[in-house]
């Protein structure tokens, strides 16, 4: 039996044209394949620092700082302290996790996933009223009452540190219970107001980290109505790069680091608001 | 041990709005691309079928763009009909349905195709109406692949995370977004008792599907 190969020739019009496209797609995803493949070059690895949702617009400074001290790269995970808790209990390779507060990274200490000796307090954070650009200014929290307010954003309580905070202060001011409602919870304190941005909540208590570099209105919450919110850092145990990790904690603490959080709207470690 | 099961209960009243809905608007789509021949209608066929190769998430932020809140559909709809999209039930199902409606399309076409069109002739020269046809001749023949398309597309609702996620995540729990959030607050007692309820249930229903169909779907 003679077997037909069938060759350009004899593949119908419609088919040949098919082939055609089949064949430049493929050379256009070698192409591109060739083109993202990374250069060679003596960079050493980037140091990966898991990082709490609200330190999203002070790190990326603080990465560039320690890249021209050391020049090793750091590349960042952003998402709530409570994930990326978990995610290091479940061996994820980190090699320093700056937390939002200092209970996970207690129960981390606890379980030995963090090296003792470097846990450190290195920053403390505030939360914040806050609403749409260009809506009516709320003055407290009694004001999300109003009943043109239909979704109050906050991060998770269960595990994010500011979403902890925002309950214990509306617990205070005996708002949690009336206001469950409008209450909506986000994964992170960055998502909270993204929610307020989009327009889709009206209002929400989010980090006072997070509002600067976004683009809502915002007044101080009393900070005697929530516990501080010490954050804490520690290098991650097991890290092959724990001398660079070390190093990267040091800067955190240090005066230039220290520069850059108070910019971003923390006060330094340990001291009232 | 007292177990929260309203994200069990949430989700099967979402997933079975969300296929009633698939029913009703993709029944007629299904027929059209079975049926007819119109220009546009591979455009239609891979619309249709875009949920199944986007990512879930891509899907949900398109309705978040369009019908959020402060968008100009989103508006309209909360001002004159009073329905929010966001952070609500409809949205939920709403999601569910867009992310499982190819699923539906595709066995129920290839279920109307697979009725010999000389059977509806028959009923034609008989007299009968376009419409009768339909309702008493075409998806009568057709209803192994109708219901084997609803019964994944039910499913797939029920599976529904991302998409699900970014509508109407943070104001409700179905039982994906509470395994989510279980396996977060480090509950794994809860994450692992919802994981097993979804499991047997999905395997009880796939497993009637294949009974149902004598494994042809």
């Amino acid at each position: 039996m003679k077997l037909r190969v069938p060759t350009f020739a004899t593949v119908p019009p419609r088919r040949r044209r098919l082939r055609c496209l089949v064949v430049a797609l493929a050379a256009w995803g070698a192409a591109a394949g060739c083109g993202s493949r990374p250069a060679r070059t003596a960079k050493p690895e980037p140091l990966a620092v898991a990082a709490a949702s609200d330190l999203q617009a002070a790190f990326p400074e603080i990465g560039a700082l320690f890249e021209r001290e050391t020049g090793q790269p750091v590349r960042f995970a952003f998402a709530s302290t409570g994930t990326l808790t978990q995610q290091i209990e479940h061996g994820a390779p980190f090699d320093v996790f700056a937390a939002a507060n200092e209970d996970f990274i207690r129960r981390l200490e606890a379980g030995g996933h963090v090296l003792s000796d470097t846990v450190a307090p290195y920053a403390r954070g505030h939360i914040v009223l806050a609403w749409r650009k260009g809506a009516a200014r709320l003055e407290s929290l009694e004001d999300l009452r109003d009943p043109a307010i239909h979704f109050v954003a906050i991060a998770n309580p269960a595990h994010a540190p500011y979403g902890r905070a925002a309950r214990q202060a509306l617990e205070h001011a005996s708002l949690w219970d009336p206001l469950q409602p409008k209450i909506t919870l986000a994964e992170n304190i960055r998502q909270a107001t993204v929610m307020i941005e989009m327009g889709n909540a009206e209002a929400g208590i989010v980090a006072r980290s997070v509002v600067a570099a976004s683009g809502v209105e915002w007044t101080e919450v009393d900070a005697s109505l929530y516990d501080p919110i010490e954050q804490t850092v520690a290098v991650v145990a097991g890290s092959p790069q724990s001398d660079a990790a070390r190093r990267f904690v040091q800067l955190l603490l240090g005066e230039a680091g220290q520069r850059v959080l108070a910019r971003s709207g923390f006060s330094p470690p340990g001291k009232g608001p | 041990m007292s177990v929260d099961l309203r994200p069990l209960y949430l989700t099967l009243e979402i997933s079975l709005a969300s296929t009633v809905l698939v029913l009703a608007a993709g029944t007629p789509i299904a027929w059209l691309l079975a049926r007819k021949n119109f220009f546009g209608k591979h455009l239609v066929d891979a619309l249709v079928m875009q949920p199944l190769v986007i990512p879930p998430t891509v899907l949900g932020y398109y309705l978040l763009v369009l019908l959020g809140r402060s968008s100009a559909l989103g508006r309209f709809l909360e001002q004159h009909l009073g329905i929010v999209i966001v952070f609500s039930v409809p949205g939920a199902v709403l999601a569910a349905a867009a992310a499982s409606v190819p699923l539906y399309i595709k066995p129920a076409r290839a279920a109307i195709e697979s009725v010999p069109r000389a059977y509806e002739d028959v009923a034609r020269l008989l007299g009968r109406s376009e419409w009768s046809v339909l309702w008493t001749v075409t998806l009568p023949l057709a209803w192994r692949g109708i219901v084997a398309g609803a019964v994944m597309a039910f499913t797939r609702a029920m599976g529904d995370f991302g998409a699900t996620l970014m509508v109407i995540g943070g104001r409700f729990q179905t039982v994906s977004i509470a395994i989510y959030d279980a396996w977060q607050a480090g509950d794994l007692s809860r994450a692992n008792l919802l994981v097993l309820i979804i499991t047997v249930f999905s395997i009880l229903v796939l497993w009637s599907v294949s009974r149902l169909t004598g494994g042809r779907i």
